[in-house]
């Protein structure tokens, strides 16, 4: 249970051999290397650094390769989609039979194929832009009907084609009244310019030129022979062929989409090829032999020997000896029970302990589960999820990573039920149910749940921490730490409620006087590291300040009567809503049924979501804050995180 | 009728009514401020990375609670109103819809400034992504905490 204890090895193998070594603890999956490179003693007694292989430019080209493969037939693929593929999953795969496919897969050719077609079709688009551009260009000319070359085979006359200025067109056409000899029509006109063409007899030529310079004409030369509309026409047909093929060479490149799941496959292979090559990073080296440290699970060691073995035959020297408890390098992986581990994912997000802490999830789960439920506290959305969860669990093929999130919901689903009973609540009320606490009268009852369960919390958290201290032989802190922090508290909520309710005499003045004695340890020991007699009194105070941070953590249990509330009244307000519909006749049932399914739906997701992230907060900030620090290194298993297989 | 006798006779239902209304316009203000904010910062996310969809939609979606809140609260007022309430009771509710109406409106918005941060994060660390989500949750604590005060001052009373 709980942090899986580590073995540290140290192995000396020789360079020959080093590739086999590496294959084979790969197929091993559980070594986590530590890097030498910057072990400095190492490298003063003259060990050098391992260059990684050469061949990894060679390798990262093929991944490449393959990734374009990928990329290029991802768009023609016909995936199944939704229900089909989440029941298909990925494929599952050991690192034999991955090794076996890869041997089958001839990615090389393919890849050479896929590039000649892709290039081609490539080739094609660009074509295809570049008629359409000319087609743009000569559209504004449409209306001119006489073949462009003619209109530079006058003798006499000259003619000029060019655009100018909207805004100078009034000006234009008043300076052009002047003329005698000169033909102008506007062709067409755009946003800013006018299109215009311009005949004149040479003459009048100089004449016309100064009045067109005069008003910013650019003159445009048209690189086409025939009429504007007769080349476009001739444009369009060449695009029309032009795309004909390139759907040709699509359909080609469809065919070869099959091969997506192996380039898939191949991708994967790679990945771990390349993953082996780097690892050698962390290794050291005298001429021949490899220096090589690491860490393995200590239940594991006699499968690594044998691993090691059987890639070195007898060629090695090989030491295994515990981790040092104390070293924060030492890499951590959790092993828990199926119920445990599902709230794995919680711990990780916020730290992995550290070697020398303990594993808090066994901890924070039964809480998470309580706190969880009662957020959500329905009996219908608790239903929903279990069936959900179930269905997920039972028909879909999910990743691990996917299986434990989904176990995760399916325990808290009982816990939303069993609260849902309790509150009596279905759908916000749709079948009235006898209530144990009825959330909207007896709200003050329910807060004064929630602020119970948040002291066990709290102290539960405290509690822990004292088991730590002790563990670790400072009994002493632990009775300072927590033990006068507990006859505060308790001291404290003792003489407050019997105050309050006026109970006995006896009780508040036992809890006067077990709050102040704590207290006053606390003022006496909170500033024991402190050297000097002032810094031990300020930092005494400052302790005993903290019980105001207590204060709000309390305050802040109070969300768990407060989500339940907001998630039952909005669902009560949807039915509310849905009772108001159900009144209107037909068209309102109708209506209302819709009401109901969307609004209890959006309710349900926004329950869960709030549930799911204010119980994280309460563990992380209110019960880790107690005793968990964390920081610790994961493990990181000799294989490469998959994206397209389940890799056993 | 003069305005000190409009008071006396309907000045109750004026406030409950006007309690609901600010309940439900100044947390919707709020949330509208807010999950627009997040859907801003996210649709930014979607020209290159359409797969964080899903994720940007539960971010954006977190500073929409506070209407929801107002909103509840403004129909159990519609539920308490009475067109013959006292001036006094129509002031409480008045009082009452007041915490989860301000509180609701601003928390929403500064929700909505955390949840944009935190789709940045989405963008450039996805596995941490969560994170951000409990940044904006922790901004939802005082909307919670003034709705459940809301709640409990409406509930309260029968007239």
């Amino acid at each position: 249970m709980a942090i899986v204890k580590m073995s540290k090895f140290n192995l000396f193998a020789f360079n020959s051999d080093r590739e086999n070594l590496l294959h084979e603890l790969q197929k091993f999956k559980y070594v986590h290397f530590i890097n030498l490179n910057k072990n400095d003693s190492l490298k003063e007694i003259g060990l050098k650094n391992v260059e990684v292989p050469e061949s990894i430019v060679a390798l990262d080209e093929e991944i490449s390769k393959v990734k374009y493969g990928i990329e290029i037939l991802s768009h023609f693929y016909e995936k199944e989609s939704g229900l089909g593929a989440m029941k298909k999953g990925l494929e599952t795969l050991n690192f034999d039979e991955l090794e076996e496919r890869d041997s089958k897969i001839d990615y090389i050719n393919l890849y050479n194929q896929l590039k000649d077609l892709n290039d081609k079709k490539e080739m094609l688009i660009q074509d295809v832009t570049k008629l359409g551009s000319s087609i743009e260009e000569l559209s504004p000319w449409v209306k001119l009907n006489s073949p462009i070359k003619e209109l530079n085979k006058f003798e006499s006359s000259e003619a000029l084609l060019g655009t100018i200025p909207k805004k100078l067109k009034q000006k234009l056409e008043t300076e052009l009244l002047d003329t005698n000899y000169t033909y102008f029509e506007i062709l067409s006109e755009d946003k800013d310019n006018i299109y215009v063409l311009a005949i004149t007899s040479n003459s009048e030529a100089e004449t016309l030129n100064e009045i067109l310079r005069n008003n910013s004409f650019s003159s445009v030369k048209l690189s086409a022979e025939e009429e504007p509309s007769t080349e476009i026409s001739k444009l369009q047909e060449e695009i029309q062929i032009k795309e004909n093929e390139i759907k040709d060479f699509e359909n080609k490149i469809r065919q070869f989409s099959g091969a997506l799941p192996d380039l898939e496959v191949e991708y994967e292979y790679l990945m771990n090829k390349k993953l082996r090559l780097m690892a050698s990073e962390n290794f050291v080296a005298t001429d021949n032999v490899n220096v090589i440290q690491g860490y393995i699970p200590a239940e594991m060691e006699d499968e690594f020997v044998q691993a090691v073995k059987l890639a070195l035959k007898d060629n090695y020297y090989i030491e295994i000896k515990e981790a040092e408890r104390d070293n924060p390098e030492v890499p951590i992986l959790l092993k828990n029970s199926k119920f445990v581990q599902s709230f794995e994912s919680l711990t990780g997000m916020y730290a992995l302990p550290r070697y020398n802490e303990i594993d808090p999830t066994p901890f924070l789960a039964p809480f998470y589960l309580a706190f969880f439920g009662m957020m959500i506290a329905d009996i219908g959305y608790g239903i929903l999820m279990l069936i959900g969860t179930l269905v997920a669990l039972k028909y879909f093929n999910l990743t691990d990573s996917m299986k434990s999130f989904m176990r995760f919901f399916h325990y808290l689903s009982y816990s939303a039920i069993f609260w849902g009973a309790i509150y009596g609540s279905f759908f916000g009320g749709i079948i009235p149910l006898p209530a144990l606490i009825n959330p909207s009268e007896q709200y003050n009852e329910l807060l004064i749940i929630s602020i119970a369960f948040g002291a066990v919390h709290l102290f539960f958290g405290l509690g822990l921490k004292a088991y730590l201290s002790i563990r670790e032989g400072n009994i002493k802190d632990a009775i300072y730490d927590v033990g006068f922090w507990y006859m505060a508290l308790i001291g404290g909520i003792l003489f407050l409620i019997s105050m309050v309710m006026g109970i006995s005499s006896i009780a508040k003045n036992i809890g006067l006087v077990v709050m102040i004695i704590g207290m006053v340890g606390i003022i006496l020991t909170g500033g024991r590291d402190s050297k000097s007699i002032g810094g031990k009194a300020a930092g005494g105070l400052y302790s005993l300040y903290g019980i105001s941070s207590y204060v709000g953590d309390f305050v802040s249990y109070s969300r768990l009567m407060a989500l339940g509330l907001s998630g039952g009244f909005i669902a009560s307000a949807i039915n509310m809503m849905v009772d108001m519909l159900f009144a209107k006749g037909i068209l309102g049932i109708l209506g209302g049924i819709a009401v109901f399914f969307i609004g209890q739906l959006f309710n349900v997701f926004l329950s869960i979501l709030s549930a799911y992230v204010h119980t994280i907060r309460l563990t992380y900030v209110e019960f880790f804050g107690k005793f968990y620090e964390g920081g610790g290194k994961g493990f990181n298993i000799f294989r490469n995180k998959t994206k397209y297989i389940n890799l056993k | 009728m003069s305005f000190a006798e409009f008071m006396v006779n309907y000045g109750g239902i004026f406030f409950a009514g006007l309690g609901a209304a600010l309940a439900v316009i100044l947390s919707g203000f709020g949330s509208a401020k807010g999950v627009g904010l997040v859907g801003e910062a996210a649709a930014g996310l979607m020209i290159e990375e359409p797969e964080k969809f899903g994720k940007s939609l539960v971010l954006q979606l977190l500073p929409g609670t506070q209407g929801l809140y107002g909103f509840v609260i403004g129909l159990l007022v519609l539920g308490k109103l009475d067109v013959n309430m006292s001036l006094a009771n129509g002031m409480y509710i008045f009082a009452s819809c007041l915490p989860v109406g301000f509180v609701g409106w601003i928390s929403a918005i500064a929700q909505g400034r955390t949840a944009a941060a935190g789709i940045n994060l989405l963008a450039k660390n996805e596995e941490q992504s969560t994170k951000g989500i409990i940044y904006a949750v922790m901004v939802e604590t005082y909307a919670l905490l003034s709705f459940v005060i809301s709640l409990i001052l409406v509930n309260a009373v029968t007239f």
